[in-house]
């Protein structure tokens, strides 16, 4: 074996990479939260939307769940650069990352809505309670309880998926270590030391939703 | 934290040690090329005119021509691997290339890890820029947004001014030099960091792009890059650059894709 | 300054034959997926059927699958591609990408064979071992096809999950639809049109899968 491995470079760039670690996670959780709010729209519009607004929201959920996601990213970066909108490299991949959850999140939604009985609807209309009330209190509630652990997927797969900056030039936690290793061309040490640091990333996001999901929903 | 990644890593080592044993003794580089017939040749192929993919997208260039003719003297076949500028030396250090054509400033930080022969082409940095972005001097420079390939001198040098600048964040980073003038084409960028052979038939291609200043830092005297503890196959790059140029074929492949005549590969008032 | 090397062409348009050229790719994309998906959905089920089998087992394979899921895709394909030339056995991007990618399919489906398994009523397959069949008859007669239905769609799911993400091998060099998206964009410059060509390749590859399986979940549901 002719390699020498040297770790110094590695353990020298450890805070910087927790840095970059951190700015990952930031990522990440900012493309659930529009993901979010963005994917129950889709729903909605493909359970209750007119025509028009079905078809946009059919056409989005088909390209975001059937092209790859790096695919979705390079059109945020030089695809739309083509038109003179230039994004920054976060918000590429805060773009590309919503888009894409987004269209899978749409989908878990529409499943939880239809999973409702519409008789639970109808009785709290009974109630006296209005259209946005009975959404709010009694439909978004149980749908949130149904695709808790779909959800928690997704932001795994956001924590995993925003590893793709590193190839639209966003230095979180791969773009930086990318950045580094080809300063010091210690490529191997330091993408298994990343390796590590995502792995116990994922680790943190799933225990956190676990305490969460046991707080939200205890009764 | 620490004693934990340090323990992985050690396991991680260990493994990766017993694998290697494994493995056949390892010949000098020269009889292992001889030996298999192949030349692995890591070229970049956004480096207009010295390596780029014709519209067949075959793989040409100054670069990939001086490929085929060390594979044609070592009497083995040329394998063209392209590599980005990021890639270029850890191919050499994971051994994926057995030699890198690709523009390669001979640094003394470089050559703790990799291996360099004598410069056999020599560049320096030039800016290609928007031509509404009103640069001029280097000086101009300073505030605008400015783009380069990572891995790169450029992006180096260009970063440690910067930082004396205070405009770290203005810079970008890209995967490619192609990356780089589409940036600047686009209008993501004022500016892009490139090199002056490559400036001319980018500045040709885009009607919004000209070619910029010079930047600052010292004339780039590029190598041939191999293993580092390959001597042998060192020297064995070393001559075959002498011989390119007495041949003539240094002279006839730059004017075929730079056009004039070739920069001198001397370096004034020193021994090489 | 003027010679010849203004008559070489450094860049050009987008041309017919470039279209073939994505074909290509697309073949590329498809191979590198097959393989992944079939060697890796075997060793899925069989990772599945181990994770059910025991608690040590479930135990000692659960956590190393489980960080195939929990790296990144593209770190796996650099890791790896990077680390078997350092022992002196330099592998080119299609097998590192293919072995990478069977491992992380197998994870993946490993995970919905258990689900498949755990999916049939243990009820039913304690009467199915009354009747007097064999742990491998129950397997294969009880076991296989009830919990396949359960999971196809989850199944189809990973497929076209392992197609898409294959995408990602384009960073070591292999010669796929994204690969080719860009060394075309390098060489004409037309970043949208190609981007979009190509995304309609991948949309036609995967959209039909995605809505078979959703039509036979459909039938199985009301069978």
């Amino acid at each position: 074996m002719d390699y020498t491995f040297h770790w110094r470079p590695v353990t020298k760039a450890i805070p910087d990479l927790l840095d970059a670690a951190l700015l990952t996670l930031e990522a990440a959780t900012l493309s659930m939260v529009i993901g979010i709010v963005l994917g129950m729209g889709l729903a909605l519009l493909r359970l209750h939307g007119n025509r028009p607004l079905y078809i946009f929201a059919t056409v989005w959920i088909e390209i975001a769940r059937n092209t790859p996601a790096l695919l979705q990213l390079f059109f945020f970066g030089f695809g739309l650069g083509a038109f003179g909108w230039h994004l920054s490299p976060f918000l590429i991949v805060l773009c590309g990352l919503s888009f894409n959850n987004a269209g899978y999140l749409a989908e878990n939604f529409r499943g939880g809505f239809q999973a409702i009985p519409d008789t639970q609807i109808k009785a709290a209309r009974c109630l006296g309670l209005t259209a946005t009330q009975t959404y709010l209190r009694i439909v978004i509630p149980q749908v949130f309880r149904l695709v808790y652990h779909p959800m928690t997927n997704q932001l795994v797969w956001a924590v995993l998926m925003s590893s793709l900056g590193m190839l639209v030039g966003f230095r979180e936690l791969s773009g930086e270590t990318q950045f580094l290793a080809s300063n010091t061309f210690r490529l191997f040490e330091f993408f298994l030391a990343t390796a590590i640091i995502y792995y116990l990333l994922v680790k943190v996001v799933l225990g956190t939703s676990h305490l969460l999901s046991r707080k939200l929903f205890r009764y | 934290m620490k004693t934990f990644t340090k323990q992985v890593m050690s396991a991680a080592m260990v493994a990766a040690i017993a694998l290697g044993y494994g493995a056949a003794a390892q010949a000098d580089k020269l009889d292992d090329v001889i030996d298999e017939g192949k030349l692995r040749c890591g070229v970049v192929l956004d480096f207009p005119p010295i390596g780029y993919r014709d519209a067949n997208n075959k793989p040409a260039g100054f670069d990939v021509e001086y490929c085929q003719d060390l594979a044609a003297a070592l009497d083995v076949d040329a394998e063209i691997l392209p590599v980005t500028w990021a890639e270029r030396l850890p191919s050499i250090v994971n051994n994926r290339a057995d030699v890198v054509f690709g523009g390669t400033s001979d640094s003394l930080q470089r050559a703790k890890t990799v291996g360099f022969s004598i410069p056999y082409a020599i560049y320096y940095a030039q800016a290609i820029v928007r031509k509404d972005s009103g640069i001029k001097s280097f000086e101009d420079m300073k505030g605008k947004r400015v783009a380069a390939a990572v891995g790169t001198v450029p992006e180096k040098e260009f970063l440690k001014l910067a930082k004396e600048w205070g405009t770290e964040d203005l810079y970008q980073g890209y995967q490619s030099e192609n990356e780089v003038f589409l940036a600047v084409a686009q209008g993501k960028a004022d500016a892009g960091i490139t090199t002056n052979t490559a400036v001319k038939p980018v500045a040709q291609q885009f009607d919004s792009l000209a070619a910029g200043p010079r930047m600052p830092w010292t004339t780039d005297y590029t190598s041939v890059v191999g293993p580092r503890k390959d001597q042998g196959w060192l020297n064995y790059l070393n001559l075959f650059v002498t011989h390119q140029v007495r041949s003539g074929r240094y002279q006839e492949l730059w004017g075929k894709y730079v056009g004039g005549g070739a920069p001198e590969l001397r370096i004034p008032n020193v021994f090489y | 300054m003027s010679s010849d090397a203004s008559a070489i062409q450094f860049f050009s348009g987008f041309q017919v034959n470039d279209l073939w050229f994505l074909a290509e790719a697309a073949g590329g994309t498809l191979l590198i997926s097959a393989i992944a998906i079939s060697v890796g959905t075997f060793f899925g089920c069989l990772f599945g059927w181990a994770l059910t089998a025991s608690r040590w087992t479930s135990l000692t394979l659960g956590s190393v699958l489980d960080v195939f899921r929990s790296v990144p895709l593209i770190i796996q394909l650099l890791l790896f591609f990077n680390f078997f030339p350092i022992i002196g056995l330099p592998i080119d991007p299609f097998a590192a990408g293919s072995i990478v990618l069977i491992f992380y399919t197998s994870a993946l489906v490993a995970q919905v064979a258990r689900g498949g398994i755990e999916a049939v009523p243990a009820s039913m397959r304690r009467a199915s071992r009354s009747l007097g069949m064999t742990y491998w008859q129950d397997m294969r007669y009880v076991v296989w096809p009830v919990g396949l239905r359960a999971v196809l769609p989850a199944w189809a799911g990973v497929a076209l999950g392992v197609l898409k993400d294959s995408a990602l091998v384009s960073v070591l060099g292999y010669l796929e639809l994204l690969r080719a998206s860009q060394i075309l964009i390098t060489r004409t410059q037309e970043p949208f049109i190609i981007l979009s060509i190509v995304g309609l390749f991948y949309f036609a590859l995967s959209y039909p899968i995605s809505k078979t399986t959703a039509k036979l979940e459909q039938r199985w549901q009301y069978d």
